[in-house]
């Protein structure tokens, strides 16, 4: 069961009862460590970074590797994020759960909304659209007393987290968002996307309700992309707009996805640990690390174009996380 | 014979262009029905309307007894109204097989379970069962046409719509299209199939139509819509003067 050879290709998948147990032990192993506080403190706040742009990363992927729908205004969801925590925190008294619940829903809101006009878009245009949303909401916020204008807003929570619980949260967080997006690939809506990014009008041709899709897709997406910067920018204790907003965040998410891996599950988590620990080395060099790391990403394309975990599984010939349907399993 | 399909003078086209004009014809249940007409004639726009992607500005389309005009496309596909494309647009990342079961899944409104037999026997009817798991993106033209049909065929259609699936195939490998849709019709399908190639309409079809400037200028039987005054002058050139 756990791998089966396919006739006519070479692809093996490995998933069922060995890789929930790799799995398991993997993310037993990160709670044990979150929890007992064997990690130092520095160790903790690498590994808070990492397990939130995993989950940011994996969205992205969602949207743009597995249903064609490339962003690049996730930062919208982000900055809205922070905003919704500051004012839940610093300005309501709330606790640090509601101003995440709070930004999860401000942002579902908002991508709900723009299903009026964003879906309409394909392609570029979409991914224009979705950037120049995320700016507009930036020059709001610029120019907004309530939340200090270009100034921003600081985040006092109280009482302040420890890391190890902040960590613990943005874990379970990362674990949530992996484990969603594989089960969703799993279901008639991942059928749905997949075929949407291979050929859109095709898909809506053999029945696939694509605006219906694309609304699930950008709402999760969104979501999800809130709850991580919300922890990620209380862990900062500061949001303005230029920051909140900025088209940097995507970048950094399209960086990590394209080097670990566009379209599959695995590619998004190297890519993450790959990226925030070039972004600590790359801190040396002030003002060269968006070049470098746009390089970077300009090479992969040109040379590793399915990223580390596409070329791997392509050349090794398996596949992990994967949603491909077999049509001699039992089980499907 | 009860119809499975009825256009009743549709004025369809893009924009401020209108490309049919008051087009009016009717298929009937198990037909073979086919569309010839040159270039522009409207032929593709007609598919268009009936699939969906454009809305007729006057007229109505009525499939299967429902009144269909102004429903989604995805609804149409729910219907029954199953297509394939001119030019091939397979999923190429994904397998045959998964091709397929999007359709039967989406399209057919089945479970991922159910939706497998319906994949598997639509592989079967076009021949493609045995690369079945090849990725779509590496088929040849010819495979590619089969899957357009394959796919169609997932949706579990009443009529399919056939849009020059002979189109750039050489001769033997349009007689297995012939073939293959002369085993769709004995399976029961309706279908409205569009070609340029003159020769395999009349050998293929039940009923043929010629249009010309978005209107239908000859309907009959294949052999005389053919050799019509008319059709001869718009496919040769002859005129009825000389």
């Amino acid at each position: 069961m756990a791998k089966r050879r396919l006739k006519n290709d070479n692809v093996r998948v490995l998933d069922s009862l060995p890789m929930l147990i790799v799995c398991i032990a993997a993310v037993s192993a990160l709670y044990f460590v979150c929890l007992t506080k064997l990690a130092s403190n520095n160790t903790m706040r690498y590994m808070i970074q990492i397990f939130l742009y995993i989950t940011m990363a994996q969205m992205w992927n969602l949207l743009s590797g597995f249903t064609g729908m490339t962003s690049l205004g996730q930062q919208l969801n982000i900055g809205l994020a922070g905003y919704s925590v500051a004012i839940a925190t610093t300005k309501l008294h709330l606790s640090l759960g509601m101003g995440l619940l709070m930004g999860v829903g401000v942002s579902v809101v908002v991508a709900l909304l723009m299903s009026l006009i964003l879906y309409r878009m394909e392609g570029m245009y979409f991914s224009i659209a979705t950037w120049v949303v995320a700016e507009i909401f930036e020059k709001l916020f610029l120019n907004w007393k309530y939340v200090g204008q270009g100034s921003g807003m600081t985040i006092r929570v109280v009482p302040y987290p420890r890391i190890n619980e902040i960590c613990v949260v943005a874990l379970t967080v990362c674990v949530l968002a992996v484990a969603a997006v594989y089960f969703l690939l799993r279901t008639r809506i991942g059928l749905g996307l997949t075929a949407m990014r291979d050929d859109i009008s095709a898909a809506s041709a053999v029945g696939v309700n694509v605006f219906n899709h694309k609304l699930f897709v950008y709402t999760i997406a969104a979501a999800f992309t809130a709850v991580a910067a919300g922890i990620f920018l209380v862990n900062k204790g500061i949001v303005y707009p230029e920051s909140g907003f900025s088209i940097s965040w995507t970048i950094s998410l399209v960086f990590i996805v394209i080097v670990g891996g566009s379209g599959t599950v695995g590619g998004p988590i190297v890519g993450a640990v790959i990226y925030v620990f070039l972004q600590e080395y790359l801190a040396r060099f002030p003002g060269w690390s968006n070049i470098i790391l746009g390089a970077i990403t300009i090479l992969t394309i040109l040379f590793l174009p399915k990223g580390i975990m596409g070329t791997l599984q392509e050349k090794l010939g398996f596949e992990i996380f994967s949603a491909k349907r077999f049509s001699y399993s039992k089980r499907r | 014979m009860e119809e499975i399909l009825e256009f009743m003078n549709v004025n369809a086209g893009y924009g401020r262009v209108q490309i049919l004009d008051d087009l009016s014809f009717s298929v009937e249940k198990g037909q073979v029905y086919g569309v010839i007409g040159p270039n522009g004639s409207g032929k593709t726009t007609m598919f268009n309307a009936l699939l969906g992607l454009i809305k007729p500005s006057a007229g109505k389309i009525i499939f299967d007894g429902v009144d269909i005009t102004r429903m989604s496309s995805n609804v149409r596909c729910k219907m029954g109204l199953g297509r394939t494309f001119q030019i091939p647009r397979p999923f190429e990342n994904m397998s045959l097989y998964e091709n397929v079961l999007v359709a039967a899944v989406h399209g057919g409104s089945h479970s991922e379970r159910f939706a497998k037999d319906v994949a598997l026997s639509s592989l079967k009817q076009t021949g493609l069962y045995d690369k079945r798991e090849i990725r779509a993106g590496e088929l040849t033209l010819l495979d590619r046409k089969r899957l357009e049909i394959a796919r169609a065929l997932g949706t579990e259609p009443k009529l399919l719509l056939l849009d020059e699936v002979a189109a750039g195939l050489t001769e033997a490998e349009v007689k297995e299209i012939m073939e293959l849709v002369a085993n769709l019709k004995a399976a029961g399908y309706s279908i409205i199939w569009i070609e340029h190639i003159i020769e395999t309409m009349v050998g293929s079809t039940d009923y043929l139509m010629c249009m010309a400037q978005g209107k239908s200028v000859a309907q009959g039987e294949p052999r005389e819509v053919i050799g019509s005054a008319e059709v001869q002058r718009l496919y040769l050139g002859v005129d009825d003067d000389e």
